[in-house]
């Protein structure tokens, strides 16, 4: 009962604050981290990189099979394969 | 110098992409040695520096990392050498942190992280020049004042900002300036406090608070393994406070880069002018508009590779032709020389030279490779290649940077495997490696020639043929990826996967020097550790070859042949016989051949025949695969000999394709049939295809991971070929 509530909290917060994950941004946007699961290798690599909730990110590459993917933040270009990217939340500014 | 300034140590530390390499190299000219770490693949660079007042120190080039959180080997390293435990026992002097101006706030987390371990620091700010011309101001002088270490702005390209360099290195030695530390929030320092406690305190192990903070923020840290205590034991303790920790409000593997920047923020605000370039296109990303460009990117990628490759398997010929010649020559005078004594002759002309032959004639290959790999790396590309292939690798356990050594395998293994370097995840670097020896290289080319030519052309015209050798160079390639996929579920199955996370570098010109320093360094490596063992091997194959040689058969052989040619149309002319030119090089050849029989090789092929029995092969062409172990193209010469046509003889000759032709059984169920018919010719064909018949592929696994890998392929590549040319054979008698 009460994991339910909180998945249904969760997903009203999700409706309202548009909040989409990394694999799903498009080129062009300006999008913030919102959230990060560090418990994915990935994700606390790229933690240690300065990718932290509040940061600034975009797309700016898609590999020709579209995955992976190519973001940048804090001025330098990281490629990541999309299963990875899917643990980072943002949402757009 | 006095005697406590001998021996200082400095390493060099820094993220990737930072120029450290560079700066490595001008700071140590050639005075470097190239190694690996011990038990592991992660390689090892030191080198001498000597600073002004004529000291000098050992310089220790670090694996460039973002973090020391250790994830990969090479963090592990750096932590371990760090830390006093990586090479010999004490820790580094000093620390030369390099930092990229243009990334700052993140190369200075990597150097807040190392200041905990206690080493001194020096901070290197490299790159000076690009971020002037960009417009990036730093000052100096008020970072030398928050962080409290020494700040020197360098450009190792242009060799500016050394010699300041070498004078703050020389002073801090003595200063030891260590770098401002975070102050940890409450619940941080209380769970350092216990686990102080815990293991220090009560378990006596030797631990320093940079080493606690490992434990405490890394989920699998480096540190762990060398802990004292049992796993059993210690992992409970840091969980317990890891949870803890988790309680007070800190998410554990969180925590250290939102306190470590949280620190940082404030210390980098006025040193740190930057224009607002985050919505500002850089010259780097217009570049990567075409290189990244789905379509047209893949055409530069394919145009590039195919350059690549062109080059390692033609421009390379005519180099690697010159040293054969050259070895050929060399051969011909000292079997000249040493006519008189024929055991020597034939050690030092077909052991002794032609072991050196064995590895020299790859040195082309290798050192055409390494200079494009040096510049696709220099410039930054490399990143963009592994980037655009990597989804064609991922579901195999390979990832993007597999695809240039896999590619050069094409050509040679050798190189291939030697590329596998630039691979940073150790899962799949190890299976290209495994998987490398699988592609077709050009030292099969003359079997498939010799084969094709012999018994498919003739019966199904130029059309088939064509179609045959086009498969048999991807046949390997096709059994790899199955092969791949297995090794990345069973060998690799309890190893951590290391994070795809790759930075496309900003594109730099790369600088030549570095690169011929490059090409030097893989080839005097590929020499002195993979040469030795090729010669060695080569040596003994010869002496397989050579040995036992009873002084009988050439009368024996002699007195044969005579009595074969005057039983037909010549007559003996008062006891002394003499013979004809092509008579007595027929029987030269008859000799050659009875000692092949004889030799400790020869027996050792009809004792295993049986088991090459279901592929089809009689004893001579078990004799033929067994003496190719060290190198696949031997078997053209081996069958020249064991068909008394003398070892000088190739793929293309006329001779040999008919008297493979005519060959037929000499005993067993099959006596009188002929041996080679169209299963046979294929079943060869696939097992040269994917057996590991090169000693040289051997040495250089052996080389890059160890012996233990180096057997364990040879068995598993080996057993396929087998059992793969049975299948063929089997299943083409069905036909036949």
């Amino acid at each position: 009962m009460l994991l339910c509530s909180a998945v249904l909290m969760r997903l009203i917060l999700i409706r309202n604050s548009l909040t989409m994950r990394l694999n799903q941004i498009k080129k062009g946007g300006l999008f913030r981290v919102k959230d990060l699961n560090c418990c994915n290798d990935c994700v606390s690599r790229l933690m240690s990189m300065g990718l932290l909730p509040d940061q600034e990110i975009r797309l700016v590459h898609e590999a020709p099979l579209g995955d992976p993917i190519a973001v940048e933040f804090n001025g330098c270009h990281i490629s990541l394969r999309l299963e990875d990217a899917a643990h980072v939340e943002v949402e757009p500014i | 110098m006095s005697e406590s300034q001998a021996g200082r140590r400095v390493a060099l530390i820094g993220n990737p992409n930072t120029g450290k390499t560079s700066l490595f190299n001008t700071l140590t000219g050639m005075r470097q040695r190239v190694g690996n770490y011990a038990g592991v693949t992660v390689e090892k660079k030191t080198g001498t520096w000597q600073l002004p007042n004529g000291q000098t120190v050992e310089l220790i080039d670090l694996p460039g990392t973002y973090t020391l959180s250790a994830t990969s080997l090479d963090e592990r390293v750096a932590v371990d050498v760090i830390t006093g435990h990586g090479m010999g026992s004490n820790a580094p002097d000093l620390l030369v942190v390099v930092v990229d101006v243009e990334n700052l706030r993140r190369n200075l987390f990597l150097a807040s992280q190392a200041s905990e371990l206690g080493v001194p620091m020096v901070i290197a700010l490299n790159c000076w020049d690009v971020a002037e011309k960009k417009g990036l101001q730093i000052d100096c002088k008020l970072l030398e004042q928050r962080f409290g270490v020494p700040v020197v702005p360098t450009v190792a390209k242009r060799k500016s900002g050394t010699v300041e360099l070498a004078k703050a290195v020389e002073k801090a030695i003595e200063t030891r300036p260590i770098l401002v530390r975070p102050k940890w929030p409450e619940p941080v320092q209380k769970a350092i406090k216990t686990l102080h406690e815990e293991l220090v305190t009560k378990r006596g192990e030797a631990l320093r608070e940079g080493e606690l903070q490992r434990l405490l923020f890394d989920r699998r840290s480096a540190v762990c393994e060398r802990l004292k205590t049992p796993a059993a034991e210690h992992q409970p303790i840091i969980a317990a406070v890891r949870d803890q920790l988790y309680k007070d409000g800190f998410q554990p593997d969180a925590a250290e880069s939102t306190l470590r920047f949280r620190f940082l923020n404030p210390l980098l605000n006025d040193v740190l002018e930057r224009q607002a370039a985050m919505k500002k296109r850089s010259k780097s990303e217009s570049i990567d508009q075409l290189l990244l460009h789905k379509f047209w990117g893949l055409v530069v990628f394919v145009g590039m590779m195919f350059v690549v490759f062109q080059s390692v398997y033609t421009w390379a010929g005519p180099v690697m032709g010159l040293i054969e010649g050259g070895v050929g020559w060399v051969q011909g005078i000292a079997s000249e020389a040493l006519v008189a004594t024929p055991m020597l002759q034939s050690l030092v002309a077909d052991g002794i030279i032609g072991g050196v032959g064995a590895f020299l004639v790859f040195l082309p290959q290798i050192l055409v490779l390494f200079f494009f790999i040096s510049l696709l790396e220099a410039s930054g590309y490399m990143a963009r290649a592994a980037f655009l292939m990597d989804k064609l690798f991922q579901w195999c356990g390979l990832n993007g940077k597999s695809f240039v050594p896999l590619l050069t395998s094409f050509a040679c293994a050798i190189p291939g495997i030697m590329a596998t370097r630039t691979i940073n995840d150790n899962k799949a670097r190890l299976i290209t490696i495994l998987v490398a020896p699988l592609m077709s290289c050009s030292a099969r080319l003359p079997v498939y020639l010799l084969m094709i030519g012999a018994f498919i052309e003739p019966r199904y015209g130029p059309g088939v043929a064509g179609a045959t050798l086009f498969a048999m160079h991807f046949i390997g390639a096709f059994v790899a990826a199955p092969f791949a996929w297995i090794l990345n579920k069973t060998v690799n199955k309890g190893r951590k996967p290391e994070p795809f996370v790759m930075e496309l570098p900003h594109y730099r010109v790369p600088q030549i020097k570095l690169v011929f320093h490059r090409m030097y360094e893989s080839g005097k490596e590929f020499i002195i550790r993979a040469g030795t063992v090729i010669f060695a091997m080569t040596i003994i194959i010869w002496a397989l070859l050579y040995f036992p040689r009873p002084a009988e058969i050439e009368a024996n052989v002699t007195a044969q042949y005579i009595g074969q040619i005057t039983e037909g149309a010549l007559s003996e002319i008062s006891g002394e016989i003499l013979l004809d030119e092509p008579r007595a090089t027929e029987l030269e050849a008859r000799i050659a051949a009875s000692y092949l029989e004889q030799s400790y090789m020869g027996r050792f092929g009809k004792f295993v025949q049986p088991v090459f029995a279901p592929a089809g092969y009689d004893w001579k062409i078990t004799v033929g695969v067994l003496a190719s172990f060290p190198a696949r193209e031997i078997i053209i010469s081996t069958l020249g000999i064991i068909y008394s046509l003398g070892g000088e003889i190739d793929e293309t000759s006329d001779d040999l394709r008919s008297t493979l032709g005519n060959a037929r059984w000499e005993s067993g169920p099959r006596l009188g049939e002929p041996v080679f018919n169209i299963p046979v010719a294929l079943s060869i064909m696939v097992f040269f295809a994917l057996c590991m018949q090169c000693g040289a592929t051997l040495a250089v696994i052996a080389k890059e991971l160890n012996w233990w890998w180096s057997l364990g392929s040879f068995v598993a590549l080996t057993s396929l070929a087998w059992g793969a040319a049975v299948a063929v054979y089997q299943f083409g008698m069905l036909f036949a």
